[in-house]
This record gives structure tokens, sequence and C-alpha cells, in this order.
């Protein structure tokens, strides 16, 4: 089995980063995610668009339920795409 | 009861200008006669969408922050509904979720507690050292 922390697909996905330590969101003590600020958002989804899980990203699950909230509300004021195709 | 709404709405491009005036003179003549106050309103013009809506690709972005009644919400979200330059519209409610949030403070709190302790911590060790240093001057 993987060890805890480490994402299951590593070879698969482009983007890995690991930021397992603490919620960056817990740090700067936010209340309320904005679905408009898409800069962000931004960082929290991959490059095919999809979301992030919450044990790559580091956000706690108070924070995790609000940003795929906030995701899916910019998704449908057309503010970040729902899929991006693969280059190449 | 007034609670607050966010209304956010996208309207077609290739709409003149009065007819977007109208949308808007239309929902803020709305809010005012059901009492109530527009607190904020956002427009962002034109910007380019993540995807086609109607293969258009550009839109005229909105937003209004209101403190509203609902039965005005619901008249609000049917006028937006059946108009036919506003491709897309949403209508969010902003009230703080008092049973939820508690929780992040007791969270918070218990982070705040910890980084004093550790910051109380850190001024012995250094308030122990300047005195050892102190010590061996005194000493040579």
């Amino acid at each position: 089995m993987n060890r805890p922390g480490k994402p299951a697909s590593r070879t698969h996905k482009k983007q890995y980063f690991s930021k397992r330590k603490y919620c960056s969101f817990c740090k700067d003590r936010v209340r309320l995610i904005d679905y408009k600020n898409t800069s962000v958002l931004g960082n929290y989804i991959m490059e095919t668009g999809k979301i992030l899980p919450a044990r790559v990203s580091g956000t706690c699950s108070y924070h995790q339920k609000q940003l795929s909230k906030a995701i899916k509300r910019a998704r449908h004021m057309a503010l970040i795409k729902f899929v991006e195709s693969k280059r190449g | 009861m007034n609670r607050e709404y966010e209304i956010g709405f996208i309207i077609n491009p290739e709409s003149s200008d009065e007819e977007v005036k109208k949308i808007t003179d239309n929902i803020e003549t709305l809010l005012k006669k059901g009492k109530a106050t527009i607190e904020n309103v956002d427009e962002w013009g034109r910007k380019k969408l993540a995807y086609p809506i109607d293969k258009h690709s550009e839109g005229i972005y909105f937003f209004y922050k209101t403190m509203a009644p609902g039965d005005i919400i619901n008249s609000i979200e049917r006028r937006l509904k059946l108009s036919e330059q506003v491709m897309r519209f949403i209508i969010l409610r902003l009230d703080d979720k008092l049973k939820k949030t508690n929780r992040l403070e007791k969270k918070w709190k218990r982070i705040d507690k910890f980084i004093k302790k550790r910051e109380e911590e850190r001024q012995e060790a250094a308030a122990s050292v300047e005195n050892e240093v102190k010590e061996e001057a005194t000493n040579e």
C-alpha cells in the first residue's frame, strides 16, 4: 500500500507538489473562499482542470469542501474550464 | 427579514449598451421596490469566457451584493431566467453559517495557543543563553 502522504499515481499526473504539512487557508485565517478570484482557485486544480485532492494540496476538510464548491461555481460562471485537453 | 445575497450574471456581448442598461435598471428597480439595499455593484465589463457559451467567447459580467427579502429574490431569478440577453446567472446566500465556523475558530484558538507557547519557550531559551554568556564574561 502507499505510504500515507504520498499520492497514489505519481507517474501519470504531471502536476505534483506536496503541501501536506499545513492548510494554507487556515494559515491565513480565511473564512470564506470566494469563487471569483481565479488566481487563488487556480492553485488547486490540475493541468487537466480537475480539482486536486486534499491529501496532495494539504487543505483541511472544512476548506476542501468550500474550495470544491467554489471551483464548481466558478466553472458554472465560465471563470474556470471544466476540462482542459492534454497537449501533444 | 432581509438576508444577504449575491447575484451574478453574464450578458450577451453582442447586445447594445441600451439593452445592458435596461437589464440592470430592471433589477435595480425590482430590488428597490422590495425595500432591499444594494451594497455593492461590481462591473467587470467584457471578459473572455473559459469556454464558449452559445457560440460566444466573451461576456459582460455583473455582480450585485444586496440585503433583500426572499420573495424578491424569487422574482429576480425568474426575470433572469426568462431574459434572452442573460446567458448565465448565479444567486448565492452569504449568511455566516454559525455552526460550521465555530469549529474553525476553535481550531484557530488552539493554533494560536500553540504558537504562544512556542514563542515563550524560545524567549526563555534566548534569555537563558544570554545569562550564560554574561556569566562567562564575568568569570573571565
